[in-house]
C-alpha cells in the first residue's frame, strides 16, 4: 500500500487542501487588500459642509491625516462617530499630531449636516459630489472607511467598517513615528 | 491666390476632420454600447457575484457614470479598466486577465481536464488489457448443450 501511486495522489490531496486550509486560518478574513496601501493617495479636494473652509490633497501636504468616509444613512458610521471626535480632539487638537477629516457620500447636505449635530462631529467634514469621484478615486465598497495617510501622501492603512480607538492610536503612532 | 494655394486651403479642413480624435466621433450608441461592454466586465463592488451591468446599487450607478464619462473623454478600454484595477485590485475584474497568475487560471481547468481524459483512457487500456474478455472455449460441453437447448425453445416458441 506505501508504494501504491494511488496511496500517494490521495495522501498529497489531502496534504494540499491541509495545507491550503492552514494558509485560510493565518489571514484576517476582514482585511480587504487594498492596492492603494503604501501608495499616493488620490488628489481630491472639498469644501466644508458648513460652507467655511475647503481642503485638498496638496494642502494637506506636510500633516498626517485621518481620511473617513461616511453616510447620514449608514449605521455602522453612528458606531464610530464618537470614537472619530475623541480622535478630532485628543490627536488633532490637543496633540496636534494629524488632521482628521470626514466625508459623507452619496448623502444631501442637510442629512450629512443633521447627523454630524446629532453625533456632535466638530471636525471637518464635506461632501463627495453626486458622481461620486472622491469615493471611486479611493475605491471604496462601501461606508464606513478610513485610510490613514502619513505626511508624504502615502495610504498607509486602510480600514473597512467601524474603526477603533485602539486601532487610531496604533495608527496614528506608526504615521507620526520618524521613518 | 494660386490655384495650388486655394486648393491647400480647400484641404485644410476635410485634414483637419479626418484628425479629429476617434472619440470625438463616437455616436451615442457606441458610447452606451461600450460602456455596457465594459460594465460587464467589471464587478458590482457592494453586490454578490453581479456585474456593474447588472446592478442597480449606488456605487454601479456611479461606475458606470465614471466609465460613460472615461469613454466619451475617448479612454481606451484598458485604460479604463486600469483605473479601476488601480483602486479595487485584479478582484474587480470579472474575467482575470490572461496573464501572469492570471493566465493559470484560464489554463489550469483545461490542462486538468485533459491530464483527466487522459488518465482515464490510459486506466481503461491497461484493464481491458489485463483482463482480457474469456475465450468461447472455456465454455464445458455441459454448457454448451444448455445454450443449444435453450435456443432451440425460443426457435420453437417464435
Amino acid at each position: 500500500m506505501w508504494t501504491s501511486w494511488k496511496f500517494w495522489t490521495v495522501m498529497g490531496s489531502i496534504a494540499l487542501l491541509a495545507a491550503l486550509l492552514a494558509y485560510g486560518f493565518t489571514v484576517d478574513p476582514k482585511m480587504v487588500p487594498s492596492p492603494l496601501v503604501g501608495r499616493p493617495a488620490p488628489p481630491f479636494e472639498v469644501q466644508q459642509l458648513n460652507g467655511t473652509g475647503r481642503v485638498s490633497l496638496a494642502d494637506l501636504k506636510g500633516t498626517p491625516f485621518i481620511l473617513n468616509f461616511w453616510a447620514s444613512w449608514c449605521v455602522a458610521c453612528r458606531d464610530e462617530a464618537a470614537v472619530l471626535q475623541q480622535a478630532h480632539r485628543t490627536y488633532e487638537i490637543e496633540q496636534k499630531k494629524v488632521r482628521v477629516i470626514g466625508i459623507a457620500i452619496q448623502d444631501a447636505p442637510v442629512a450629512a449636516l443633521s447627523f454630524a449635530r446629532q453625533f456632535g462631529k466638530t471636525y471637518f467634514l464635506a461632501l463627495d459630489n453626486a458622481a461620486g469621484d472622491i469615493g471611486l478615486g479611493f475605491g471604496l465598497y462601501g461606508v464606513p472607511e478610513t485610510f490613514f495617510v502619513d505626511a508624504g501622501g502615502i495610504i498607509r492603512h486602510k480600514k473597512i467598517g467601524p474603526v477603533s480607538s485602539r486601532e487610531i492610536r496604533e495608527q496614528v503612532n506608526l504615521l507620526t513615528q520618524p521613518r | 491666390m494660386t490655384p495650388t494655394r486655394a486648393f491647400v486651403l480647400l484641404l485644410l479642413p476635410l485634414l483637419a476632420a479626418l484628425t479629429v480624435p476617434r472619440a470625438f466621433a463616437l455616436t451615442e450608441e457606441e458610447v452606451e454600447r461600450r460602456v455596457l461592454e465594459l460594465s460587464d466586465e467589471l464587478r458590482c463592488p457592494t453586490c454578490q457575484a453581479l456585474s456593474v451591468k447588472d446592478s442597480e446599487a449606488s456605487f454601479s450607478v456611479q461606475i458606470r457614470d465614471k466609465v460613460r464619462r472615461m469613454v466619451r473623454e475617448g479612454q481606451s478600454d484598458e485604460a479604463v479598466k486600469a483605473f479601476f484595477v488601480a483602486r479595487y485590485g485584479e478582484w474587480i475584474l470579472r474575467a482575470p486577465k490572461k496573464e501572469g497568475i492570471g493566465l493559470l487560471l484560464w489554463v489550469l481547468p483545461f490542462t486538468l481536464i485533459l491530464l483527466g481524459g487522459g488518465l482515464l483512457v490510459w486506466h481503461i487500456r491497461r484493464r481491458g488489457a489485463a483482463a482480457p474478455a474469456a475465450p468461447a472455449a472455456a465454455l464445458s460441453a455441459e454448457q454448451r448443450d444448455a445454450i443449444q437447448r435453450d435456443l432451440k425453445r425460443f426457435r420453437e416458441e417464435d
